[in-house]
């Protein structure tokens, strides 16, 4: 809100972050730990007097410098480029909140630039020790590069005491920094490895070529099998929701976590065995294999550590859409547009409804969300709401889904905001029911189940089920498939929605045969209590009990009023409750 | 629209604004030499190349390898002065970034594939022939592109008059063509650029060449005509520059601001000393009379940012919450950091011979 949004609507930011920083990660480790592969191999080839692997080493570094000075260097830019320039208030807090820890970050990338110039141009011109001094020096300063960034990284996802002290160190050395360290340091390591098998497959010597390939086999495996126990730790040490979220409660997370690395690291685990056990065999696409399933395992944690902190870009901070949390209240009170810089809105009007609607997704909605693009569509996710689903969708759409932020603004904004993804997207009325009048299970799937999938494509799903199934169903959706979300509704309402699902495949049945008491109940009764509430306290009550009781609810409970309802729709309101207790008139 | 109104919230600095400003004024000039050498070495690699002869070939194939080096120095030196900016100017630079976020991007691939190309210069001068001079063409364009993108944000960051663009072009596809200092403003630079350049390739061939008479001699003969010239033709953009600036800025230069025009003031007697100096081809001198040069340049275009930004921003109204250590931490790094690479480049056979 404080920023303008860069907004091209089929392409949102959220990709393009997403690909530099897997392209940037996957070489800037490589960076740190091979650094220390390059120091051992030359001290190997020092040890062992061979000219060839040093001959090797040399090779292998302007591979490197190649790589990690030009490529690296420029996409580790490159992402601060790209997050300023999409997340732009973020980009700032961490910018000013740790600027002298990037700024030491920077020397450190000074150091390595030297370093790896004086090493690569030196080899064979100054003496054996200093030449290995200067490679660990190169080594020492790319680790403390991964050391900083490693902290202010992480702090993004768990900024731990800073939250109330908002002290440097305690946001640096926040609850994931040393887990964190640790796995990326057996990445880096893991890394260095497979590229020095990469390199080494060129190697004309055969003798020389199957040492060195069985070198970096052994590197890559021991470092890949040590980086498992430290994303263990990492994930232990997770604060709840985002432990939550990686522990199952986010399907796609979940889905990353399992096909990421799991299958990533054994895949990765088995080929270098593979490349181990015969360093003879033409290995090379064997090779570039172990490269992919490094890059897939590596990709999944990143990818898994970018998705643990929504709905916030700093969590418990900064919402994914830059709002701050602490700010949420106000603006709820006073308004969003009123606040907000880049807006021409300044509030919403009879007049401006869909224009100042289309401001709010802009800066609410679009960090995540393009419009008609490939990454996380909303024109496609909300084609099966009506304008008063949204409404309700949108009011409470952090609860229903936690890692969706809250729409932060005033109840005309929200309305505002409902009416563009609804009248402005599709085209549809701004009525407050949306023609489902009457039909209240209509109204309620709108609202609830809509969002992910339309009533025409479940139908063929339930052709074969009866009503009770259906019923039974919205008890344990999340069983049906994970993604679901329990349906916490009064059981009138699954009542309901039940009769309406079961009328898609049988119409003139479930649909119509709504109980009068159910609808006297849930016009007087349900507002305090649902059925499910009172149904233990009617335990064993005959039919005239429960219609006797009707006549002095006050002398039951003496907080509740008495029911003035006629005596036929006290006859009904008793039928009603006593079939929910299982009893017969 | 009131451009005012547009201009985000500052937020809170760690350590008092003067701190970020200091650090600022001693790496942004930093990284001026690095890119002027690294453009001056590219123009004088070229221009080499238009000569016939072997003295030429050698400086261009000489100058080939210095190339990458001052790639990477250019970014990496380029990276402190843009943090320091981003904390001082953030709010400002951010929202003209997205203003132009597709050119802006654009830097990345444009940098990288000049990069590439200057090893491929370096690394294959031989094998290329003929070709690597256009090889080495690519490359220059490519990085006076980028100096043009540079140029157009730190414009349009100044300017928020301009910004309100965005409400009908959000797709990040602004420059500041419209602003009438940013062509003279482009050109000053890139020529002053050049010239230092080409003073570095001087010194250079100097220093680091001089085991081949032949070859130093055409690398300064070339360096300090290219400074000369430049230098001259710089007084004339310069003074374009001056007049394209709101009267009320130009003013300041001209007695309206006792520093403003104590700058001016030295930084023209700089420039003739060094017109003096170079065209008797006296390299240490004219070296010894740029190195303020540069540094009286770089305070002259914060004078101007000062005054561009005075109605709408106030560097020193931002809210400050101070904390020291890490503040030592980054000077302690830093001390060490270097001395670490003065010992590091103390071992390379060539500093030996050197000295």
């Amino acid at each position: 809100m404080n920023y303008p949004v860069w907004y091209v609507p089929e392409l949102g930011g959220g990709l393009l972050i997403a690909l530099v920083a897997i392209v940037h990660v996957f070489v800037s480790h490589f960076a740190v730990g091979g650094g220390l592969y390059l120091v051992m191999a030359e001290r190997k080839a020092i040890r062992e007097k061979s000219q060839d692997i040093m001959a090797f080493v040399k090779k292998h570094t302007k591979f490197f410098m190649l790589l990690t000075m030009v490529f690296g260097g420029l996409t580790g830019v490159a992402i601060w480029f790209v997050i300023s320039l999409i997340h732009p208030a973020a980009t700032s807090l961490l910018i000013h909140t740790f600027v002298f820890g990037w700024a030491t970050e920077w020397v450190f990338f000074l150091v390595e630039i030297v370093a790896l110039f004086v090493y690569f141009y030196t080899f064979g011109k100054i003496d054996d020790e200093k030449h290995q001094i200067i490679g660990w020096i190169y080594f020492g300063a790319a680790w403390m590069s991964l050391f900083l960034i490693n902290g202010i990284i992480d702090f993004m996802l768990t900024p731990g005491a800073w939250l109330s002290n908002n002290d440097f160190w305690s946001g640096f050395f926040n609850p994931t920094f040393w887990p964190s360290l640790a796995f990326r340091s057996f990445m880096a390591f893991m890394l260095a490895g497979c590229y020095g098998f990469l390199t080494a497959t060129f190697l004309k010597d055969e003798v020389t070529r199957h040492r060195m390939i069985r070198y970096s086999g052994i590197w890559a495996l021991a470092s890949l099998i040590l980086s498992i126990p430290s994303a263990w730790w990492y994930i232990s040490v997770l604060p709840e929701p985002a432990g939550k979220l990686v522990g199952g409660a986010s399907p796609t997370i979940a889905r990353a976590a399992t096909i990421g690395s799991f299958s990533m690291a054994i895949l990765a685990g088995l080929l270098i065995a593979l490349v181990l056990l015969n360093p003879k065999a033409r290995t090379r696409s064997l090779i570039v294999l172990v490269m992919i399933s490094a890059m897939g395992y590596m990709g999944a944690f990143e990818w898994i550590r970018e998705a643990a902190r929504r709905p916030y870009v700093i969590n418990e901070v900064m919402y994914s859409n830059s709002i701050l949390k602490k700010d949420v209240e106000r603006i709820n009170q006073e308004g969003f547009l009123k606040h907000a810089k880049w807006v021409k809105n300044k509030e919403v009007t009879d007049t401006n409804q869909l224009d100042a609607g289309r401001e709010l997704f802009m800066h609410q909605c679009f960090s995540c969300h393009t419009v008609g693009g490939f990454n996380n569509d909303i024109v496609s996710r909300t084609k099966n709401m009506s304008y008063s689903a949204m409404r309700k969708y949108l009011a409470t759409i952090h609860d229903k889904r936690y890692f969706m932020p809250p729409f932060v603004g005033t109840d005309n904004e929200l309305k505002a905001l409902a009416a563009y993804l609804t009248a402005g997207l599709h085209n549809k009325p701004l009525t407050d029911d949306a023609g489902a009048a009457g039909d209240r299970g209509k109204i309620l799937y709108e609202d609830n189940c809509a969002v992910c999938h339309s009533a025409d494509s479940i139908k063929p799903k339930m052709k074969t089920w009866d009503l009770a199934t259906v019923r039974a169903s919205l008890d344990k959706l999340p069983s049906l498939h994970p993604a679901m979300p329990d349906y916490t509704a009064p059981v009138a309402d699954k009542d309901a929605m039940a009769g309406y699902l079961f009328g898609l495949n049988n119409p003139g049945a479930g649909a119509s045969a709504k109980d009068p008491g159910e609808t006297l109940y849930e016009d007087n009764c349900a507002v305090c209590h649902s059925m499910e509430q009172i149904k233990p306290k009617m335990r064993g009550w005959s039919r005239e009990t429960v219609r006797s009781s009707l006549d002095r609810l006050s002398a039951l409970n003496a907080a509740m009023p008495d029911y003035t309802g006629t005596p036929a729709e006290k006859d009904a309101m008793a039928d009603y409750m006593t079939k929910q207790i299982g009893g017969a008139k | 629209m009131n451009p005012v109104d547009l201009i985000p919230v500052a937020d809170t600095l760690t350590a008092a604004n003067g701190w970020f400003q200091f650090f600022l004024m001693l790496t942004f000039p930093l990284h001026l030499f690095a890119m002027n050498a690294m453009l001056g070495c590219g123009l004088v690699a070229f221009i080499s190349h238009l000569h016939p002869g072997r003295a030429h070939h050698e400086l261009s194939h000489e100058l080939a390898k210095a190339l990458p080096f001052l790639v990477a120095f250019t970014v990496n030196l380029g990276v402190a002065p843009l943090l320091f900016v981003n904390v001082i100017y953030g709010h400002l630079l951010y929202s003209s970034t997205v203003l132009m976020g597709l050119y802006w991007l654009a830097v990345i691939p444009l940098l990288i594939i000049a990069y590439y190309l200057a090893y491929i210069y370096d690394f294959s001068f031989i094998k290329l022939g003929n070709l690597a001079m256009f090889v080495l063409l690519a490359a220059l364009a490519m990085l006076l592109a980028v100096g043009f993108i540079f140029s157009n944000n730190m414009t349009m960051m100044i300017s928020p008059a301009s910004w309100s663009r965005w409400f009908t072009s959000p797709a990040g596809t602004l420059l500041n063509l419209a602003d009438p200092t940013l062509m003279p403003r482009y050109l000053h630079i890139i020529t002053g650029s050049l010239a230092v350049g080409g003073l570095f390739t001087a010194l250079y061939a100097a220093t680091v060449l001089k085991s081949d008479p032949e070859v130093s001699e055409a690398g300064q003969r070339l360096g300090m005509q290219l400074f000369s010239w430049l230098t001259l033709l710089q007084l004339g953009l310069g003074s374009w520059f001056l007049l394209s600036l709101p009267k009320q800025t130009m003013l300041r230069f001209m007695g309206g601001g006792t520093i403003a025009t104590a700058l001016l003031a030295v930084g023209i007697l700089l420039a003739v000393a060094t017109l003096i100096t170079g065209f008797k081809r006296l390299v240490f001198p004219t070296l010894w009379l740029t190195l303020p040069l540069v540094y009286v340049m770089s305070f002259m275009r914060d004078v101007v940012r000062g005054n561009f930004l005075a109605p709408y921003f106030d560097p020193t109204t931002v809210p400050v919450q101070v904390q020291w250590s890490p503040l030592v931490l980054f000077i302690v790094t830093l001390v060490l950091g270097l001395a670490v690479v003065v010992w590091m480049l103390m071992q390379l056979p060539v500093t030996r011979k050197a000295n």
